[in-house]
């Protein structure tokens, strides 16, 4: 199974600016300390070597778009935030170059205008002999759909999309056999609620998908069903927007979760990955490096028998689960 | 749940009350740490310190537990305190920015001035 991050951020899409990739360099020249390299490839080298994560890169800004890749069957999308208009192309490009089926599935979280955002510029949707089956927990998901096209907020109406589309609406507590995977999912705390997904692949392999879920305060004791959801889990994405002290002071009831909540929950369930997900839009690549050396220290700190590995998703990882 | 318990101790010094309890404060212990907290912070107002020297570590629902209880604590006009953290004690308090709605001593007299 692969773990393909096409969209990490939360809420809002957001960019980095000019200055940003400006400093970025000119902290790379000052770290190269006036060496030289023979070509861009070992330029590249000194900046995967020598630089953290950070300093070279980009965490991206696309919001929430996460494809779980088993190997055969359809396509399997979690969310349609703006992230999924890069997939869509690639996703082309692989049933030309590679013979895969022109069929995508997804897993709609929630409804909510970034998690649905890239639909409009999903190209298969535009393309006849496409066949896209939209899975959620929502009952409403085609209305939110078809709303977000209506002339007054895209130009091209839902109806003008060639592909064949359907809508399924799941239920908690039932299990599903959807192309190679066998799908669950969980109802979660949300405006409008949301859903956590859990797929698991014939070679047993399981990702959890658990993003804009809060872990309410006053609910502590329900989190055994979280736990029970993720249990044994060999990769769980988890939204960690907040610092815990946020989640529930001035941001409480906004509907997400912390990176010390999810760090607990994983440890409680046994889990072996946690994917950091679902990033705060004002945060600096350099405040999300933070927050992810902070919750590997956390994770050390609280750790029991079994260490979690604690990774930060950004746009374009891949992870082999 | 490993039926785990926490020591706690209580005193008066100064006109505050200082509550101490000892042990990790984790799924096990959490439930019965937010209790007796929760009913510290309700009875009577004043200063409450929470003596964190004897505690070895807390997960996010001690941390909750902490907020539940301040929650409680302003209703009947208690400020509570955080005092003495251990190192692993003092990076979680800044891991979970706990430390910015709490105040956080180095000592109990500092926490009672």
């Amino acid at each position: 199974m692969l773990v393909r991050f096409w969209g990490t951020r939360g809420s809002l899409p957001v960019a980095a600016k000019a200055n940003a990739v400006r400093n970025k360099i000119a902290a790379a020249l000052v770290a190269a300390s006036g060496r030289t390299f023979a070509d861009e490839g070992a330029a590249r080298e000194f900046l995967e070597s020598e630089l953290d994560f950070a300093a070279a890169h980009t965490y991206g800004g696309a919001t929430s778009c996460v494809e779980v890749d088993v190997g055969q069957g359809p396509f399997i999308v979690c969310d349609m935030g703006s992230g999924l208009r890069e997939l869509g192309l690639d996703s082309l490009r692989r049933c030309t170059q590679e013979g895969h089926a022109r069929e995508w599935h997804f897993f709609l979280s929630h409804l909510h205008w970034d998690h649905i955002m890239g639909f409009p510029f999903f190209v298969p949707a535009f393309v006849p002999g496409s066949k896209i089956v939209i899975h959620s927990g929502h009952a409403d998901a085609e209305e939110a759909l078809r709303r977000q096209q209506e002339e007054i907020s895209f130009p091209v109406p839902f109806d003008y999309l060639r592909a064949e589309i359907e809508f399924r609406t799941l239920e908690p507590g039932r299990e599903y056999e959807i192309g190679a995977v066998t799908v669950s999912l969980i109802e979660q705390h949300h405006s409008h609620s949301s859903y956590g997904f859990r797929f698991r692949d014939a070679a047993g392999k399981v990702a959890i998908y658990s993003t804009d879920s809060e872990h309410k305060i006053d609910r502590m004791e329900g989190e055994a069903d979280v736990v029970a959801f993720f249990a044994d889990a060999d990769l769980v994405v988890c939204d960690t927007m907040y610092s815990l002290a946020d989640s529930v002071s001035m941001k409480e009831d906004w509907g997400h979760s912390s990176n010390i909540v999810a760090v607990d929950l994983c440890h409680e369930a046994r889990a072996r990955r946690l994917a950091l997900f679902h990033h705060e839009p004002t945060y600096s690549d350099a405040d999300i490096a933070r927050m992810h050396h902070e919750t590997i220290r956390y994770e050390e700190l609280t750790r029991g028998a079994v260490a979690l590995e604690v990774l930060c998703a950004y746009d374009g990882l891949c992870v082999e689960v | 749940m490993s039926g785990s318990t926490l020591g706690w101790t209580t005193e008066s010094r100064g006109g505050a009350r200082i509550v101490a309890p000892a042990g990790r404060v984790d799924e096990a212990t959490a439930t019965e740490f937010t209790e007796r907290l929760r009913e510290a912070a309700a009875a009577g107002g004043g200063t409450l310190v929470l003596d964190l020297a004897g505690i070895a570590y807390m997960s996010s629902r001690g941390l909750r537990a902490l907020t539940l209880a301040q929650r409680k604590g302003s209703e009947a006009g208690t400020t509570i305190v955080l005092a003495r953290p251990n190192p692993t004690m003092r990076e979680i308090l800044a891991i979970s920015r706990y430390d910015m709605v709490f105040k956080v001593a180095e000592t109990i007299e500092d926490a009672l001035a």
